[in-house]
């Protein structure tokens, strides 16, 4: 249904493969990943950059993927929630600690809450509380009250200090 | 049921999740995930009038956009009973005749994406004739208001109590509740002290983050829906009736749900998604937007008028109390929320006298319906509040006050119930003593503690199927829906302690309408109570006919026949249920079925089913200046008779305390005029990371007195009810002024204590934007 | 979902290119950066554009660098670039800290400092502090560049006084000189502030007394506002200035066309100024 708009190549990583696409330029990158690369771990809620559930991670850094254009990703490098285990499915440290603190109920926030805790470990491998709470405000729990994804990501933050 | 604490293998253990690793690695499949061969989209043309006849509606040029299927309005549901409802029958598919709010669905479009029903929407015109409309539930009730349903209706049949349904006949109640007991004229008459006052509790948005969803099919085999509902066995129901077709040919499959909060319960949008199906011959996926999500369902904000005596010993003597729902356009579950709210509105005290009216009524807004907590979380700010304006006016602390009054472990506080099957005391004094209650506080600090008991667990029938396997691997067919709150967990550690074997072995296989039997509905914090209990008793009838079967291969009578766990022993013979299994049916798979189906008899005669008790205190600190209300400790009490999982349950308390936070300091839904302005997240503030309270104590009370599986009853919406008022008297203790609404927004602190520096009535003076939202209140 | 309607996107590859383009579509065409504020709008069908002019294929434009005075950010500098930018945090340490808290962290990453000025969103954060910072803008279009303030930038609510065709190239602030006290302070209930205020001084005598003072608010009014009357009462000896701020603040809040709205009424308004401009003065002055 492209109605003579021209179809623009789309070349990005995505969790480590090379994906060569065609999209519409409005097609935004929640679409691209859930539609047409059957990524659904990607969740899209509020639609307006406030939850973070569409949270992904280009060349490192979270951005919504809800309102981030495919077009965006172009020669870049995208990680969903499908590509933070180990290739022989050993759950990162996020996920694991995730899964031993209940830190999600209804896990339709977790993928994004995940991410964006792997953003900010990246940035700061230990994290005070303050800096989780501050740098996790823009991600939406709506079950759990925060308190068990903190201390998730405190025990993360051991768990890949200690492997390092 | 209950029976002494015994020693657990499974239960009473946090056990992780069952859906953990399948959540954490973005495997878990939701409804909005769900994708069928050949699906089209359907996207929806809203009502922009609050009240409207609909005089034409021209959609030719929609259908001829390329990409469309079809599209459906309300007078092209030929062949379907275009009206549903499971306690009211008053909603229809899509609106006929006329529209009842603004963001009432119109048209739908169903096309081969998402955008391209989207930007078909443009192409169709309909013209409208405005009405008159009624805002607020005083516009509904003044004399001459404009009537949202001018017929009447048949009761549905999911409603869950008595009375008459009152919504059609010649005015805008939807629903009424009376509940009386003593005379409270008299008491009140005769009275030492009396507290009145009125109080308004928000309308509020459930924010599942997972808006509603559904994927839905219609072929000769019938209606097949995939949906992110609560309660599949009623949408089934509703769909049922609306395609004319008995429930054998409807089927509803749930995948796990991205929240629910009861905003998910009954049926929303399955008879539209079906009908779209229906009219385009394949199948139709309808996923809302949040802001359309809104638009579909919220929680009936409530003005409650109530006062409270007490006599010369500092005894309650009395409670009258007057409550307005706004039910919104359609009734929805409102009928019941607005029983319950009767129902509650007491509170879990010893009161010899009490006389209770309860209206919900229709107005032009966004239907309203379930919201976690049901009608407790809008009562309970009016009468909690009172507890601790009345023990202030007597001279007394609130905790003592609470403690002298509150209603004793098996004492029947509420008429013809069941006695109270839990120990608010013990739990008020746990909570004090993690608040610290006796400590001094320095200015602009505030404590206050809170409690509440709801009638919970609807209506007692549940059923529930178990599959022992040949390899000694359970299956669990439950009809309680996956939410995020554990049931699929906690129903899992409960075969696995009857069965005797490990929690791994078990797969619990969830809602689907075609495979697992019936359960009434998951809410009301009934799955552990009922759902446990019906696969408690299903792991029991199997593991009865494992024994008789092992009698059988061991040549013996069953008496001589003992039960360990996992397996069975006569005298030095030990046989675990694989080589039962094996031996009895001579083949590796052969299976046995256990089942179980709970009904309103036995110990499940006396309603509720059991007291779901919330317990909280809280300590706020209040910026004088700008007036904002920051709760910084946070204490909870679940008691709970035996928690499955603890981690779980604390879980559930600690969500339902945080989401009730929210609407106590954050979270309302406006109205300017005919318009919700705040339905996204830009503007309806949740609570965030940075709520997050420094001090926070959990703690459990296991007495093991419900009458759920070893004693245990549900848990998950108490913490939210006593949240609000707890807030409001921790802030009045902060700083001597007394709020009678929610949320606590700082403007609205700041306006009610510089209004009360200047000697006004401590009642928040309304801004333009308390306006807005009074005309609501009435 | 809300499926953004169908668009074309265009890659000019310098300003002059992108400035035909935005000339040609006319109402049909928009910029785009970063897109946070205008894609949401798209989405919900209050903007409707055909055609978006991709200024970040232009080369060049997301350098950050001090230079002669100035600290000049390039026009697709992210928020993100900004808030980690060392010659940022370095030279002008109050704006990181600015940065480092608009919106979250995805927006950061995606959403540019030129974007949020040229969108003219009235809950801005950066527009506020940059007007009290005294900041510019430098502009190019087909008629060639020119140099904006601030307050020439935005004249209003969702308003830039942009031609069709001009393309905001970067922001330049001037460094501060030994002296400069300066905080910028914000109330936040919901997603966007309700109240963000920057005060900027320029002290003598360690501090001792305020020679120049510059106050501003956004979020309160329909775009950010600065009062040379509530300045005058921020100069002098500083007790005095202590003794002025509730004076300033009125006078600042007469000027700035309060609005009542979902934050909140225009007389809290009005009060939030008076409290916070305390709150910024002790902050710039930390530690007495």
């Amino acid at each position: 249904m492209s109605e003579g708009i021209p179809l623009f190549p789309l070349s990005f990583e995505v969790n480590g493969r090379a994906v060569e696409l065609e999209i519409e330029p409005q097609e935004s990158l929640a679409e691209v990943l859930r539609n047409r690369l059957n990524l659904t771990g990607t969740k899209v809620s509020c639609e307006v950059q406030v939850c973070g559930a569409c949270t992904v991670l280009v060349d490192g850094l979270p951005v919504s993927a809800c309102t981030f254009l495919a077009y965006e990703a172009r020669n870049k490098k995208v990680l969903t929630i499908e590509g933070l285990a180990a290739p022989d499915g050993t759950l990162h440290p996020l996920q694991q600690a995730f899964v031993d603190e209940s830190a999600f109920q209804c896990g339709f926030c977790t993928p994004g809450m995940i991410l964006a805790a792997r953003a900010l470990l990246e940035e700061r491998p230990l994290p005070t509380e303050e800096e989780i709470r501050a740098s996790m405000d823009g991600n939406i729990c709506r079950c759990t009250g925060y308190l068990p994804i903190v201390h998730a990501i405190q025990k993360a933050a051991q768990a890949l200090r200690s492997r390092s | 049921m209950s029976e002494k604490k015994r020693e657990f293998y499974v239960v009473n253990h946090s056990v992780p999740r069952g859906d953990g690793v399948a959540k954490v690695t973005g495997q878990a499949k939701y409804a909005s995930d769900v994708v069928l061969p050949g699906m089209a989209y359907a996207k929806l043309l809203r009502s922009p009038y609050a009240h409207a006849r609909i005089l034409s509606i021209k959609v030719g040029e929609a259908e001829a956009q390329p990409g469309v299927f079809a599209v459906l309005t309300g007078d092209r549901l030929e062949g379907l009973n275009p009206y549903y409802g499971h306690a009211v029958k008053d909603h229809p598919v899509l609106a006929m005749g006329k529209v009842r709010y603004v963001g009432e669905p119109v048209v739908a479009v169903v096309a081969v994406d998402e955008r391209t029903a989207f930007q078909a929407l443009d192409h169709i015109t309909v013209q409208y004739e405005e009405m008159p409309a009624v805002l607020s539930v005083e516009q509904a009730l003044a004399k001459g208001a404009p009537i949202l349903h001018e017929r009447t209706f048949a009761a549905g049949g999911f409603r869950g109590f008595e009375a008459d349904v009152s919504a059609g006949r010649g005015t805008n109640i939807c629903q009424e509740a009376h509940v009386t007991w003593g005379d409270a004229d008299k008491a009140f008459a005769e009275a030492a002290a009396v507290v009145e006052g009125e109080y308004y509790y928000p309308m509020a948005y459930a924010y599942a983050m997972e808006p509603y969803v559904c994927v839905a099919e219609v072929n000769e085999s019938g209606v097949t829906c995939y949906s992110s509902c609560q309660h599949p066995f009623i949408v089934r129901h509703d769909v049922a009736g609306v395609f004319n077709l008995p429930v054998s040919k409807v089927r509803l499959v749930v995948p796990f749900v991205g929240g629910g909060y009861g905003s998910k319960s009954y049926t929303k949008i399955e008879p539209l998604t079906a009908a779209c199906a229906w009219k385009a011959r394949r199948p139709v996926k309808l996923q809302l937007s949040v802001e359309e999500a809104v638009l579909t369902t919220r929680s009936d904000d409530a003005l409650v008028r109530e006062r409270t005596a007490v006599d010369a010993q500092g005894k309650l003597l009395a409670r009258q109390a007057t409550i307005y729902l706004n039910t919104g356009a359609y009734a929805e579950n409102s009928p019941l929320v607005c029983e319950k709210a009767a129902n509650r509105a007491a509170g879990p005290y010893r009161i010899p006298n009490a006389r209770i009216d309860c209206y919900g009524v229709y107005t032009n807004t966004a239907p309203a319906s379930s919201f976690r907590g049901f009608g407790s979380a809008q009562v309970t700010l009016a009468a909690e509040s009172q507890i601790d304006e009345i023990a202030e006016k007597i001279g007394q602390d609130p905790l003592a006050f609470r403690l002298a009054n509150v209603a004793e472990r098996g004492e029947v506080f509420f008429p013809k119930s069941r006695p109270l099957d839990g120990d608010l005391k013990s739990d008020l004094k746990k909570v004090a003593d993690l608040l610290g209650w006796d400590k001094p506080l320095p200015k602009g600090k505030g404590r206050a503690v809170g409690c509440t008991a709801s009638d919970a667990g609807a209506y007692p029938v549940t059923s529930a199927a178990v599959r022992v396997h040949g390899d000694g691997s359970v299956s669990v067919l439950t009809g309680s829906t996956e939410l995020g709150q554990g049931s699929h967990t906690i129903v899992a550690q409960i075969a696995a302690e009857e069965i005797g074997v490990p929690f791994e072995k078990v797969r619990v296989v969830g809602s689907d309408t075609a495979i697992t039997p019936f359960d009434r509905s998951t809410g009301a914090s009934r799955t552990t109570t009922l759902m446990g209990r019906a696969v408690l008793e299903a792991c029991q009838d199997a593991v009865s006919q494992m024994r008789a079967m092992a009698a059988d291969v061991l040549r013996c009578p069953v008496e001589e026949v003992t039960l360990m766990r996992g397996g069975v022993q006569r005298g030095a013979d030990r046989l675990d249920w694989s080589q039962v299994l094996a031996r009895y049916f001579g083949l590796p798979d052969g299976e046995v079925l256990g089942r179980a189906y709970l009904r309103k008899a036995g110990d499940l005669s006396q309603l509720p089913v059991f007291w779901e008790l919330g317990c909280l205190g809280v300590q706020v600190s209040v910026d004088e200046e700008t007036g904002r209300v920051h709760l910084e400790k946070l204490a909870v009490v679940g008691d709970v008779g035996l928690a499955i999982n603890p981690a779980l349950a604390e879980g559930q308390d600690l969500g339902a305390a945080t989401m009730g936070m929210g609407i106590g300091l954050y979270e309302e839904l406006i109205y300017d005029g005919e318009q919700l302005v705040n339905n996204s997240l830009l503007d309806y503030r949740v609570p965030r990371f940075s709520d997050l309270p420094e001090e926070l104590h959990l703690a459990l009370t296991e007495n093991q007195d419900g009458v759920g599986p070893y004693g245990a009853k549900g848990g998950g919406e108490g913490s939210l009810n006593p949240i609000s008022s707890a807030l409001v008297n921790a802030l009045y203790r902060a700083t001597g002024v007394r709020l009678r609404r929610v949320p606590l927004l700082p403007e609205r602190v700041w306006r009610a204590l510089r209004d009360a520096r200047h000697g006004r009535e401590s009642c928040p003076a309304p801004t333009k934007q308390d306006a807005k939202s009074r005309r609501e209140a009435g | 979902m809300m499926p953004l309607r169908r668009f074309r996107i265009h890659q000019p590859g310098t300003i002059a290119e992108a400035a035909e383009m935005l000339a040609h579509f006319g109402e049909s065409g928009r910029l785009y950066a970063g897109g946070t504020e205008l894609l949401l709008a798209m989405k919900h069908d209050v903007l409707r554009f055909e055609h978006l002019v991709d200024v970040k294929t232009v080369p060049g434009l997301a350098g950050i660098e001090a230079n002669g005075g100035w600290l000049r950010i390039g026009g697709v500098a992210t928020h993100r670039s900004i808030e980690i930018s060392p010659v940022v945090r370095q030279r002008l340490p109050l704006f990181a800290e600015m940065e480092a808290k608009v919106a979250n962290g995805r927006v950061r990453a995606t959403g540019t400092l030129a974007g949020n000025l040229c969108f003219a969103e009235p809950h801005s954060d950066p527009a506020t502090l940059l007007l009290a910072l005294e900041a510019r803008v430098r502009v190019e279009g087909r008629s060639g560049p020119r140099t904006l303030t601030i307050q020439e930038l935005i004249p209003g609510a969702y308003q830039t006084s942009l031609a069709s065709d001009e393309i905001l190239t970067a922001v330049e602030i001037p460094l501060p000189k030994n002296g400069q006290r300066a905080s910028y302070l914000k109330f936040q209930v919901h997603e966007r502030p309700t109240l963000g205020l920057a005060l900027v001084m320029e002290t003598q005598d360690r501090g001792q007394a305020i020679a120049t003072a510059r106050v501003a608010v956004g979020c309160v009014c329909p775009f950010p506002r600065r009062s040379r009357q509530a300045e005058s009462l921020l100069v002098g000896d500083r007790p005095q200035v202590e003794r002025n701020l509730s004076q300033a603040a009125e006078v600042l809040a007469d000027e700035a066309d309060l609005i009542d709205d979902l934050e909140g009424g225009a007389d809290y308004k009005r009060h939030l100024i008076s409290v916070f401009l305390k709150r910024a003065f002790a902050c710039a002055f930390p530690g007495r």
